[in-house]
């Protein structure tokens, strides 16, 4: 059983993304490895942000971020500026982060303390990151920081050092989901929120805890992000989609209860490489948009078992628990019929 | 047990001999039925046929393959092998309630079945959209499941217009059972414990309909853990044991015993520890309520000592989960919890199980938090925890079984365990016996004994007024007032009853 769902689901996105990769060596006559070293430099920043956005979805149904983006733009002007009014890189990547969990306290405070469905509290505390945004962009005149930037766009033996460093986030996060306390009672939270509670589970406090690092790793990509492209208002507007669409596809179940970090780096590399490739055909922005869309629906399809007769089955079966002689008939024939 | 006055033997006789065929033709027939999931063997074989115009009563252990079966002729689920015959025709492999023969079979599910955001007409329409006018539906739908509920539980206090979740469980349970009766064409009717949330008064008018059902020649299947109820109501009693039927008995004649032996080897009869009445005021208090008001109690005073097992029994629905709130949230200034507190829900398939995660999961999930470090599990400790557990409650499956791979009753001691494997000092049961068998709760009640003579303190509601008996003292609750207090030698199934009935009439009125 843990096998079965923790071993498989995340494959499918490196599947993927070796898929493409292989595209665009027969497409192009670029060296595949550099093809690679530049996915590995643009794929850490949707990481972050789809780390975050993970957690969140894990939270079980009903739980989304929808901020990341606004986040992300208000969080590069911010770092930028302090960055360049402090001279200190570090105090300006934590004033990004900060930025992100002060948006997030507004969203934390409206679903917990006013009982606002989190996409719309997450939206209106995104709507008020986007107005600052606003208001700092006019005139903004500050440059990201030169040694930054060039930290960035280092890549030793062709492998972006901040690849290396997030790769080392995504193994923490694996971490604090297997090993600690908040990370099991995300997760239970996420398959029952009544049961999790019954259970002991301080259920508000894991949901705080779990936008606020939604809104910090955020506004950690946001301020990474300004210093390597250049603060903009528009800077995280792709992120939004993107950052469910990679959680998605990498295997964490939409429905909650289930996370899968390795997962979003496969997601992510094939989302890079697929905008490459979509680039090199020719294709424009609008078709590459309905492209992924396709591809969220169809992964989605493929999660709730894929089968067209009995839609709802799958997720019912997982979200409401009856005992073992309880599968939905459209789903148990699948899977016990051999036996 | 609520229908021991239930006059034995007023419907027909049953046939002399139970190996002679009867003149009614089979409703159902199943033949060498098996299924498996996972690794569990459900059924393993299993003949039965439910003949028309005949209460046929499904006795067994949890685990037996009770459940499995219903949902098998219900066409719920096909078998992995053998046949289903419905009606004449043998079912396909490709099942699906409600259709083909299936749909003059119709269930009535103990975890009942109905969406909690739909009203009662809108459920009815649900399952019996078939038999509906397209226009019009809602008010054929309400004008159907009031008159049926007025036939069944002339009691019911449901209005068509009700929203599910704001119903009793009692409630629940009658309108999920009017809602599978509601059919055109009713050949076979299954009801799932049926009296488990039900009230003795509504238990016996549905036994009263239940006849006259079978009057009209429809065939009732009624599974329960109340043995006595299913021989005062059944014409033929089918024993199930690991995964087969290995008894079929004409109910007349058969008794209580001859059924427990039937069902497993030894006989257990779930004795009252005799409980050391010792006075509260001996132990240290753990937990108060002083003069409750509000949601659903009216000055409610409630004192838990250190080690002591305290009952809270009467009807259902009469403020004992409300006291249970209280104890596990004490927000308001009427309670006083001092030390750390665990809940096992008696609802475990809403709030008790987590679907995704194994049994040594599910069982720990509590417990980590207080054997973690900083925030950081230790996985050596929880393991020797589970082990301990799975163990001592002889969980089957084991531990790296998936959750929903147990039976009911195993996913119940699972939840149990998981309560008492963490340090609470309180320990809150919300009616968590519910439809587990004689021998689990019998497992389960020495738990209880040996825990609470180790120094826990245990809440304890019961919609079983013979539990209660395992407790130390008993408060029974009426319309969410505490109208008596018993303590160790008072507590008896009697005493209890004789409490909560006491002036019915005005809490009637009061509701």
């Amino acid at each position: 059983m843990t096998l079965r769902t923790l071993a498989r689901p995340w494959i499918w996105g490196f599947a993927a993304a070796a898929l493409v990769w292989v595209l665009i060596l027969a497409i192009s006559n670029q060296g595949g490895g550099q093809t690679v070293s530049l996915a590995l430099s643009l794929a850490p920043y949707l990481v972050i942000v789809g780390l975050g956005q993970m957690l969140v979805i894990t939270a079980g149904p009903g739980n989304i971020d929808v901020s990341v983006a606004p986040i992300i733009s208000l969080a590069g002007f911010v770092a930028v500026q302090v960055t360049a009014t402090t001279g200190s890189v570090p105090v300006g990547i934590l004033a990004g982060i900060g930025t992100g969990l002060a948006v997030a306290v507004v969203s934390v405070v409206a679903i917990l303390g006013l009982s606002v469905p989190p996409i719309i509290a997450t939206l209106a505390a995104g709507l008020i990151a986007s107005s600052l945004t606003l208001s700092l962009a006019d005139g903004f005149t500050a440059v990201p920081d030169d040694g930054l930037r060039r930290l960035l766009n280092l890549r030793p033996a062709g492998v972006p050092v901040l690849a290396v460093a997030v790769a080392a986030l995504t193994a923490l996060v694996v971490a604090l989901l297997r090993r600690t306390t908040y990370g099991r009672s995300l997760l239970a939270v996420g398959q029952s929120r009544p049961a999790a509670e019954r259970a002991g589970v301080p259920v508000a406090r894991v949901i705080a805890i779990t936008y606020l690092a939604s809104g910090a790793l955020a506004g950690l990509a946001g301020a990474l992000l300004a210093a390597y492209i250049a603060p903009s208002p528009d800077l995280g507007t792709r992120y939004l989609l993107d950052s469910v669409a990679v959680v998605v596809i990498g295997g964490t179940l939409i429905s909650g209860g289930r996370a899968v970090p390795v997962g979003i780096w496969g997601s992510a590399l094939f989302f890079i490489l697929l905008d490459g490739l979509v680039n090199l055909v020719g294709w424009n922005t609008a078709a590459q948009n309905l492209l992924k869309g396709g591809l969220v629906l169809f992964v989605l399809f493929l999660a709730g078992g894929g089968t067209l007769r009995n839609p709802g089955a799958t997720t019912r079966s997982r979200r409401r628990l009856r005992p073992a002689a309880a599968t939905t008939a459209g789903t148990s024939t699948g899977e016990n019929s051999n036996g | 047990m609520h229908v021991d006055n239930l006059p034995v033997g007023s419907h027909a006789a049953p046939p002399q001999g139970d190996r002679t065929p009867s003149p009614a033709p089979p409703v159902v027939t199943a033949r060498r039925v098996t299924r498996t999931y996972g690794r569990t063997r459900a059924l393993t074989g299993v003949d039965l046929d439910v003949r028309a115009g005949e209460v046929l009563g499904l006795v067994g252990h949890n685990g037996a393959g009770k459940s499995t079966l219903m949902r098998v002729l219900a066409g719920l689920e096909a078998c992995d092998e053998g046949t289903v015959t419905v009606g004449g025709q043998e079912a396909s492999r490709d099942v699906a309630p409600g259709t083909g023969p299936f749909r003059a079979v119709r269930m009535a599910y103990q975890e009942t079945s109905l969406c909690p955001d739909l009203t009662v007409a809108e459920n009815i329409w649900v399952s019996s959209r078939h038999c509906l006018p397209r226009l019009g539906w809602r008010r054929a739908a309400s004008r159907a499941v009031a008159r049926r509920l007025d036939e069944m539980f002339p009691s019911h206090r449901v209005a068509p217009r009700d929203r599910i979740e704001d119903l009793s469980l009692a409630q629940r349970q009658m309108v999920e059972i009017v809602r599978a009766s509601l059919v055109d064409r009713l050949e076979l009717l299954i009801l799932d414990e049926p009296t488990e949330s039900l009230g003795p008064d509504a238990a016996r008018s549905l036994y009263a309909y239940v006849r006259r059902l079978t009057a009209q020649g429809t065939a009732v299947l009624l599974i329960s853990h109340r043995i006595r109820e299913v021989l005062s109501v059944a014409d033929r009693v089918a024993v199930m044991r690991d995964g087969a039927v290995v008894a079929e008995r004409p109910a007349a004649g058969l008794g209580e015993q001859d059924v427990l032996a039937l069902m497993g080897a030894e006989v257990v009869e779930p004795t009252a520890t005799p409980a050391p009445a010792r006075a509260a005021g001996e132990r240290p208090v753990v937990a108060t309520l002083r003069g409750a008001t509000g949601h659903g109690l009216h000055d409610v005073s409630i004192t838990v000592g250190r080690g002591e097992v305290v009952g809270l029994a009467g009807l259902a629905g009469q403020g004992q989960q409300q006291v249970l709130e209280r104890l596990w949230r004490p927000v308001r200034r009427d309670t006083t919890v001092a030390g750390t507190r665990a809940y096992v829900p008696g609802d475990r398939q809403r709030s008790g199980v987590l679907p995704l995660w194994s049994v040594a999961e599910n069982l720990i999930v509590t417990a980590m938090r207080g054997l973690a470090r900083y925030g950081v599990r230790r996985t050596g400790a929880e393991d020797v925890a589970v082990r301990d557990w799975v163990d001592r409650l002889a969980i089957r499956g084991g531990a790296d079984a998936g959750m929903t791979e147990l039976s009911g009753g195993n996913q119940q001691k699972v939840i149990v365990a998981r309560a008492f494997a963490s340090t609470a000092d309180l320990v809150l049961l919300d009616d968590p016996f519910r439809g587990v068998d004689v021998h689990t709760k019998t497992d389960l009640y020495t738990l209880i004994r040996q825990e609470a003579a180790g120094g826990r303190s245990v809440v304890w509601y019961s919609s079983e007024n013979a539990e209660m008996a395992h407790c130390d003292r008993v408060y029974v609750l009426r319309a969410g007032r505490v109208v008596a207090e018993l303590t160790g030698a008072e507590i008896s199934e009697e005493r209890i009853i004789a409490v909560s009935f006491a002036e019915s009439e005005s809490t009637g009125a009061q509701r």
